[in-house]
């Protein structure tokens, strides 16, 4: 049986370094990531920072997840939690008319495995008078609700997801926070 | 010229000598739990958009090409084994990107929950990503030390590796984030935006990319590596200092500073690109020019040594030790005596430089490169152009030159144009 020589060990000591560290990278990292709340309370009578210059009043009784929240200056994204119900807001810069974006959100519903649009599309305003439309797919076990507004070369892409019993008791929170997006004119 | 510039190599990196390394064995199976990550997400872009994919993967390998041949040219007196430069490109491009997809998303989260939303959405991408990989990138030089440590003889080596891992890890994010491009337009399978992120990554971004920066810090792992006249606390120093210097170019170029621009147009993006890129890539020139230049002269003080005229003639010392010159040779070759004459140039300049390492590994017998040598000397000389020498600058090249600039300004325009600065 071949003996183990000084040189290899030292060698298979180097390369387990080298496992551990990126390990430490693809694991550790991610692990540590979830041992962290990544919720957070928000008020709901302020008007919380969507990003370039796009705000909208939290619905009561949820919370900011932390990990789908970038409030940047030239676009931004806020994931809301009330309850098992995921409220999300995307802002992108965009050039196109409110029917484009539109038909690019539904695209990129449907390109997911298993969801599909279901219903006409409707329109949709907030109470500012920012006209918009709003329709609603499902997924395996889970349904959901889009809404979709062109504002200042943004497009503000709204997308709720959950179970329908969950969707049934939080949507009309989540309308009602919805007509409060604003955008201050301004990206950036 | 003393041995602190190039350590020559005792071994080679032979299949036999590998197989005994355990470093080699675990850089394998590293490879493979990498290849399996990225054909996962390789086959769910494949499966939903199969031409825009086609097409990423096609354009991106293409921008590889003239990377790999600028990178392996920089060592044409030297070469590492392609067995190696192909391991240390897959490296980049399965491995490290493989740990870095997951990693630096997590760390980017980390900064959300630590810090702010706020300060993740404006500098989450420059700490996350360049923390996460540039570990994972000078880990790859890591391996390539660990399981061929006599291949790295000269801080250019760690260079060359660093700049491969580097490369590896550009070609696949590039084609990652062209086909995210795709899947954001919501417009299925299209090719556009495909074609705007090769523009925008692989023109505007490609230069001062994953490349340069895994380049400086190879730099540094070759410095540990190959000056052992120096102590252990310098040489650690030193490379620490590198990998520094790559992380923080790294994070120059992805932070939010300009992001707003140097006012409105081209000449304005032009000059943010230029101000975030250029400081390292003109690092990066300076430190590669000096240890090329270092190694030129260590190995053609070698061939200089054998006073040969008909090995290698005082006028080919001057021209062997320098791309640019060499180059310039093949090319008057060619002018004078036909491609013939230029592929023999090739040919012996190729079997000089052979020569060379081979005398400063001290090895039993240099009968091979010397009679190649010695053969293309002999086309030379039938050719009537028996020494491979530079000659005056002709019209053509300079012609050809300023075309080649011309149509890179144009492409430039068209890429910054694309990116909205027109």
């Amino acid at each position: 049986m071949a003996r183990i020589t000084r040189r290899q060990l030292t060698n298979l000591l180097g390369a387990l370094g080298v496992v551990v560290t990126l390990a430490g990278l693809a694991f550790g990292l991610p692990a540590l990531d979830r041992s962290l709340p990544s919720l957070r309370a928000v008020p709901a009578d302020q008007p919380y920072p969507i990003g370039a210059g796009v705000t909208v009043v939290p619905p009561a009784g949820s919370t900011v997840d932390l990990t789908g929240t970038r409030p940047g200056t030239q676009e931004g994204k806020a994931l809301f939690r009330l309850g098992p119900v995921q409220y999300a807001i995307d802002v992108r810069p965009f050039a196109g008319d409110l029917m484009s974006a539109a038909e690019r959100l539904r695209k990129r519903i449907t390109g997911t495995p298993g969801y599909q649009v279901t219903g006409a599309q409707l329109g949709v305003a907030t109470a500012d008078g920012l006209a918009g439309v709003q329709g609603s797919y499902t997924a395996p076990g889970r349904g959901g609700r889009y809404a979709v507004y062109v504002t200042g070369g943004l497009t503000i892409e709204i997308t709720i997801s959950g179970a329908d019993l969950d969707l049934g008791r939080s949507l009309p929170l989540i309308e009602d926070s919805a007509k409060t997006l604003r955008h201050d004119g301004e990206t950036g | 010229m003393t041995t602190e510039v190039v350590r020559p190599a005792r071994d080679s990196a032979e299949a036999a000598t590998l197989m005994r390394i355990p470093a080699f064995w675990i850089m394998l199976g590293l490879l493979a739990a990498g290849a399996v990550r990225m054909s996962q997400i390789a086959g769910r872009f494949f499966t939903a958009y199969p031409l825009a994919t086609a097409t990423s993967v096609a354009l991106f390998a293409l921008l590889a090409v003239p990377f790999w041949f600028f990178v392996t040219e920089l060592d044409f007196l030297e070469r590492e084994p392609t067995g190696l430069l192909v391991l240390a490109f897959a490296w980049g491009g399965l491995v490290a990107t493989a740990v870095s997809i997951p990693g630096s998303a997590a760390l980017e989260d980390l900064v959300a929950k630590l810090g702010s939303p706020h300060l993740a959405a404006d500098w989450g991408a420059a700490l996350a990503g360049p923390t996460v990989e540039e570990i994972a990138k000078t880990l790859g030089v890591v391996a390539i030390v660990l399981i061929a440590r006599a291949q790295i003889n000269s801080v250019l080596d760690g260079i060359v590796y660093g700049a491969m891992v580097g490369l590896g890890f550009q070609i696949v994010e590039d084609v990652v984030f062209s086909l995210a491009a795709v899947s954001l337009a919501g417009q299925g399978d299209r090719v556009q935006p495909v074609v705007a992120t090769f523009l925008v990554r692989g023109f505007l971004s490609g230069i001062w990319s994953h490349t340069l920066f895994g380049a400086l810090g190879g730099a540094g792992l070759g410095y540990l590596v190959v000056h052992r006249d120096r102590s252990r606390s310098h040489r650690i120093g030193v490379a620490l200092l590198a990998v520094f210097g790559a992380w923080a170019s790294h994070v120059l170029w992805n932070s939010p500073i300009f992001s707003d621009g140097l006012g409105n147009g081209l000449p304005g993006l032009l000059a943010v690109l230029l101000l975030k890129g250029l400081p390292p890539l003109v690092l990066v020139l300076l430190i590669v020019r000096r240890v090329h230049d270092k190694e030129a002269d260590y190995y053609v003080g070698r061939l200089a040594a054998l006073g040969d005229a008909e090995l290698i003639t005082d006028d080919e010392l001057s021209v062997l030790g320098s791309g640019a010159r060499r180059a310039a040779a093949r090319r008057h070759a060619r002018v004078r005596a036909g491609r013939p004459a230029q592929a023999a140039v090739r040919r012996m300049q190729r079997a000089q430089a052979h020569l060379a390492v081979e005398l400063s590994r001290e090895s039993v017998s240099t009968d091979h490169p010397c009679a190649e040598i010695r053969k293309q000397r002999a086309v030379l000389v039938d050719l009537g152009h028996p020494e491979a020498v530079t000659g005056p600058r002709s019209w053509r090249h300079t012609a050809s030159t300023a075309i080649t600039t011309a149509v890179a300004i144009a492409v430039l325009f068209v890429a910054l144009s694309a990116l909205g600065g027109g």
